[in-house]
């Protein structure tokens, strides 16, 4: 009991403490006090929970409150979340961004900077704003096994035109309506797959099915980290049906001041692909928690300075 | 369109009638995972049930034990049994039986319990031996209770056996996750509709066969007091 009141004295003497050092006008902000709270979301896989803790934890060291709304689900859950306000900030992917808030109306280039803008002109109604887009790109590629590259000689996605009807695609069962997947390799490739296997994106679910012989051909993202080890071989876009899909965070208007936008561009233009690739390494391969490995990282690159 | 008119549409599309992913094979699947789940659940449970309860022992115990398998979120068994697994079946029949377990255990348990024992004492009087008395007496008279235990395991199995989609299995729950995932949402709904349809019509077919399997003579006790009158004079 005397713990709690005394620690409770502690905080009230504290709040106190910092009223006093606001009032005699001091201009440097007391760490205790808050410039406001930013709730940080991320998808449903460990890439964005580490984006998310990178972008959070440098706001976190401007001061702002940052909590935290990690692996919330897909965009369908996500972008609902953030235009009703019950989150500020998650880490998009331009291309994929932009094709999803103009329903899939095909504007995405592969100009990170130019499908930025158009992603904005679809964002700003909503009251919602993408920030500048990092050079670190995670696109979706596909895969193939190496015994089916060998067998097929397969080196790109043009190779599959002719021999899709044999293979088994296997990604997201959100791939058959989504124009980066199912719908653009059929059209922009010519690939009719035997079947369509509904897995999930990149995880578990599609390294089993790769393993056990399912599917042939799987959805995956380029900065993964373990697709040697899998023995995993993405095929080359030739045709550039991916857009850029660098990474970029959406943001609430309402949240975005000067300052939170600052800080946010900061993180993205320090952030490549190799990057992104060695820290999913961190976390996927080597069971580091996301926030450490985000914390590392910008202690590293003297984010914390 | 409303929600409504979007699913009736869904429906009325033969499309979803037709291939890998029509209404027939998601059918095939949903009943194949909730039979063979029901089915390995029965095997497992009732000669538990029923052994304890005609010894009358353990009972606390075994349901107790068995009830561990309503306590543990399908979800849960449904993704530990898939790291263990993979893909496939397996994780999902074993998350689906061991949410069939318990109400077989519990109603088998209680309607051996629950055999008056008059009837097993006059049983034992004319001779029976227990196996006799077992198989001829008290299963007959508990039938109805034990069948009611298999309807309640198999109405949540077909439920809950939508959560297949959720590590790529087969069924109904497909319509559910994909229609979620393509913002499909008469898909999603339909996919609802189609597993509250089979759960239903999986309740009233088990209510079907326990009629069958109810002893005449109970029968006959829970007829209007006329019929049984009118029975027993023509019988």
């Amino acid at each position: 009991m005397n713990r709690i009141r005394g620690s409770v004295w502690l905080i009230a003497a504290l709040a106190a403490l910092a009223t006093v050092a606001a009032a005699c006008g001091g201009t440097t902000p007391a760490p205790a006090t808050s410039k406001g709270t930013i709730t940080v979301a991320g998808f449903n896989f460990p890439e964005s929970s580490i984006l998310a803790e990178l972008y959070g934890q440098a706001l976190a060291h401007d001061g702002y409150t940052v909590n935290y709304k990690l692996l919330l689900g897909t965009r369908e859950v996500v972008a609902p979340a953030i235009k009703s306000g019950q989150i500020d900030l998650y880490p998009g992917y331009a291309a994929t961004e932009l094709e999803f808030y103009n329903s899939g109306a095909g504007e995405a280039n592969g100009d990170a900077a130019a499908t930025t803008d158009k992603l904005n002109g679809h964002l700003s109604s909503l009251g919602l704003v993408a920030t500048t887009p990092s050079a670190a790109v995670d696109q979706n590629a596909f895969a193939v096994t190496k015994a089916t590259q060998t067998k097929y000689n397969l080196t790109k996605l043009s190779d599959l035109s002719a021999i899709g009807d044999q293979l088994v695609l296997g990604a997201g069962p959100e791939c058959p309506t989504r124009p980066f997947c199912q719908p653009g390799l059929k059209t922009t490739y010519g690939i009719n797959f035997k079947a369509f296997k509904a897995l999930d994106t990149d995880g578990p679910l599609t390294r089993a099915a790769f393993k056990n012989g399912t599917i042939q051909v799987g959805l995956v993202f380029s900065s993964d980290s373990d697709l040697h080890q899998l023995g995993l071989v993405v095929l080359q876009d030739d045709k550039h049906l991916e857009n850029a899909d660098n990474v970029v965070p959406v943001v609430r208007k309402a949240v975005a001041t000067t300052e939170v936008t600052a800080v946010l561009n900061k993180v993205s233009a320090g952030l490549n692909t190799t990057d992104l690739v060695t820290m999913n390494g961190q976390v996927e391969l080597l069971h580091q928690d996301a926030d450490a490995v985000a914390t590392a990282y910008l202690q590293q690159h003297n984010y914390f300075s | 369109m409303s929600i409504l008119a979007k699913v009736i549409a869904w429906f009325a599309d033969p499309a979803h009638w037709q291939g890998q992913d029509g209404i027939p094979t998601r059918l095939v699947e949903h009943l194949q995972l909730s039979a063979e789940s029901v089915a390995l659940g029965a095997l497992i449970a009732l000669p538990i049930g029923i052994g304890l309860g005609h010894l009358g022992i353990f009972g606390n115990l075994a349901i107790g034990v068995s009830n561990v398998g309503r306590a543990v979120p399908s979800f849960a068994i449904l993704v530990i049994a898939f790291q263990v697994f993979g893909l496939g079946d397996t994780p999902i029949i074993l998350a689906l039986t061991a949410l069939a377990i318990p109400p077989m255990v519990t109603n088998s348990y209680v309607a051996l319990r629950e055999v008056d024992p008059d009837i097993k004492d006059a049983a034992r009087g004319m001779g029976y031996r227990q196996l006799a008395q077992l198989v001829r007496v008290e299963l007959p008279l508990a039938v109805p209770l034990i069948m009611a235990g298999v309807r309640t395991s198999a109405v949540q199995v077909v439920a809950t056996a939508a959560l297949a989609a959720l590590i790529a299995g087969g069924g109904f729950g497909r319509y559910i996750i994909d229609g979620l995932a393509q913002q499909d949402y008469a898909k999603e709904f339909a996919g609802a509709v189609l597993v509250a349809v089979l759960a239903l019509a999986t309740e009233m077919t088990l209510w079907g066969v326990e009629q069958l399997l109810v002893p005449r003579g109970i029968r006959l006790l829970r007829a209007p007091a006329a019929a049984r009158v009118r029975t027993f004079k023509t019988a």
